[in-house]
């Protein structure tokens, strides 16, 4: 063991500033017996997510009822992070999220946290594995209200209402907003079934939002491609190919 | 302290209903006439019939049931302080002999050489008994369907105050700023009290609204001590009468309901606002809460909204109103009751 180890880097996500109060002050008692220093705190997901785009974090203390963005997402959104903090997650009630945790021994704290179960906590965080992202997102019935997009080490939320389509492209999934396109690493296939209620698939590679469907045009026969129905979207000239074992959307949302 | 006194109601499921209530009036002169109507139609062969014999009828029913229900109207403190048994006694003898003395004036107006005038007096006075044990029970089973809401309406309460997301995330405020700031602390703890004493109280009576006041205040000292700045609270009480009396529990589940569905759930919080002024003979509540678009309903806390509206009919029945104005972002709560005051017995 030749490596010094560095105090633990503790971050602290809650809305409710009292609550924050509490868990610095159990850090304070904390760190007399275990080097550690903390390196922020924030009022929501968003502010969390900016932030720790900025400074490292070891271990992240997150609360899991918060407005705009809960912190399973959260969780699932740092987990992108080039190196993925630990999770701690921290609630006061929340029976269906508690059995989940119990269920796939994920470490959560309740509140009012007890000095002893932090410190437990804490210790453990050193050697601890980050959650899946696949596991966090059996914890909550909610889809998450964001896709993360990673561009130059820098986290960017996007507003899932935003996004127009999501196709995949070999390795990549294209998710085109009225403005730009992005690419992320995620499967297809859940997110389909993440946000069944925005998206339709049109095609093997494709889904589109419902809501964003202007019209339906037949695209006449190529040398390369078969007569076949295409979706023209709202603000986009593209026409987006349906395929064959689709063609029945073609009468549902006309 | 004199604003803590309170005034037994009677809100038993024996107890009589209030004469003086517009509702009750009417359904007592529905309740009799359709007895009545009942009564002719056996007798009827045809339309024009049956309108015959409930006019003929009517001339000696209305009066005697204006004169009842007038001389209800008068007595009605009096009733009110008696047990139930007797209380019934005494409204099946003045009925009986309201309508004797009906009967007997009408023959002589009428009739007044008819021989059978005294059976006939006997025979009415027998029906119109008949009809009033028929009221009685009504209003008995009525009251007993709905006076469940109130003990409901205690359970609930208690429920809120123990309900984990509140009483764990209040602890917890408390908690933060125990170190910083102990009197904070202590001034939370003493609130906290006081919200459970109100809930386990036992709360058939009624109580001042200033009381009522007082403890949503305290409420929401609560919530602002973990909510912070999200919390706004905007009291339009400058015209509130004092004295006015009001159910308990009505105004505070409503500020309750409003924090966790309106502003809880928004990042930059909101204003709730609360007006409370009389008019005339009525007392208004209002509170209105934004809330965010899209939000599934606000089904958590229907329970509570329901009871309310349970209570307020078992207590004012016609005179009571309850609106809800749910728009995509506010939520908007107007209660209007009877402007009830302390009076000197």
């Amino acid at each position: 063991m030749s490596v010094v180890e560095l105090p633990l880097a503790v971050f602290i996500v809650d809305d409710e500033p009292p609550a924050r109060n509490r868990l610095k002050d159990l850090l304070t008692d904390c760190a007399e017996q275990l080097p550690l220093v903390l390196v922020g705190e924030a009022a929501n997901g968003v502010e969390a997510l900016d932030k720790l785009s900025e400074v490292q974090a070891d271990v992240v203390l997150v609360d899991i009822r918060m407005p705009q963005m809960d912190g399973i997402e959260l969780a699932q959104h740092l987990n992108k992070l080039h190196k993925p903090p630990v999770i701690v997650f921290t609630t006061a009630y929340d029976s269906y999220a508690i059995t989940a945790f119990e269920q796939r021994a994920i470490d959560y704290l309740l509140k009012p946290v007890r000095l002893g179960r932090l410190f437990e906590a804490l210790t453990r965080a050193r050697t601890a594995v980050p959650v899946r992202s696949e596991v966090l997102q059996e914890l909550t019935p909610e889809p998450r209200k964001n896709i993360s997009i990673h561009e130059r080490g820098k986290i960017l939320l996007l507003p899932i209402e935003k996004i127009l389509y999501l196709r995949a492209e070999l390795k990549y999934i294209t998710v085109r907003t009225a403005e730009q396109e992005h690419l992320i690493e995620e499967s297809l296939i859940s997110l389909e079934k993440e946000f069944a209620a925005r998206f339709v698939r049109i095609h093997r590679n494709c889904l589109v939002a419902k809501d964003e469907i202007e019209g339906f045009e037949k695209v006449a026969a190529t040398d390369s491609s078969d007569a076949h129905w295409a979706v023209k979207l709202k603000g986009l000239d593209e026409l987006l190919p349906i395929s064959r074992r689709q063609q029945f959307i073609v009468k549902e949302f006309s | 302290m004199p604003e803590m006194r309170i005034i037994n109601q009677n809100i038993t499921p024996d107890a009589l209903p209030n004469f003086r209530n517009l509702g009750v009036a009417l359904r007592i002169i529905l309740i009799v006439n359709a007895a009545a109507l009942f009564a002719v139609l056996p007798q009827a062969f045809s339309i024009q019939d049956l309108v015959q014999h409930m006019l003929s009828g009517s001339a000696y029913l209305q009066p005697a049931l204006l004169v009842c229900l007038l001389l209800l109207y008068i007595l009605n403190k009096f009733i009110a302080e008696m047990t139930y048994r007797r209380a019934a006694l005494l409204i099946l003898a003045l009925v009986a002999s309201v309508s004797w003395a009906v009967a007997q004036f009408a023959a002589v107006l009428f009739d007044p050489f008819a021989e059978s005038s005294v059976f006939d007096s006997l025979r009415q006075m027998v029906l119109s008994m008949l009809v009033t044990s028929l009221v009685l029970a009504y209003f008995r089973l009525r009251a007993q369907s709905l006076s469940p809401a109130l003990a409901a309406a205690r359970m609930q309460a208690l429920q809120a105050r123990i309900r984990p997301h509140f009483l764990f995330n209040s602890i917890n405020a408390v908690l933060g700023v125990v170190r910083s700031n102990p009197k904070q602390a202590e001034a939370a703890l003493e609130d906290m009290a006081d919200l459970f004493r109100m809930a386990m109280a036992d709360n058939s009576e009624l109580l001042t609204l200033k009381r009522e006041v007082d403890l949503s205040s305290q409420y929401l000292a609560l919530e602002q001590l973990r909510l912070g700045d999200r919390l706004k609270v905007d009291w339009q009480i400058q015209d509130m009468p004092q004295d006015a009396l009001i159910p308990p529990l009505i105004l505070q589940p409503l500020l309750e309901n409003a924090v966790y569905h309106g502003i809880e759930p928004m990042h930059e919080g909101g204003e709730i606002t609360i007006k409370l002024y009389r008019s005339g003979k009525e007392m208004h509540m209002e509170v209105r809460n934004p809330c965010q678009p899209r939000i599934k309903g606000h089904s958590g806390n229907k329970m509570a909204l329901l009871n309310i509206r349970e209570r307020l009919a078992l207590k004012f029945d016609l005179e009571a109103q309850y609106n809800v104005d749910a728009a995509e972002n506010y939520y908007h709560v107007h209660i209007q009751i009877p402007y009830l005051r302390e009076e000197s017995k």
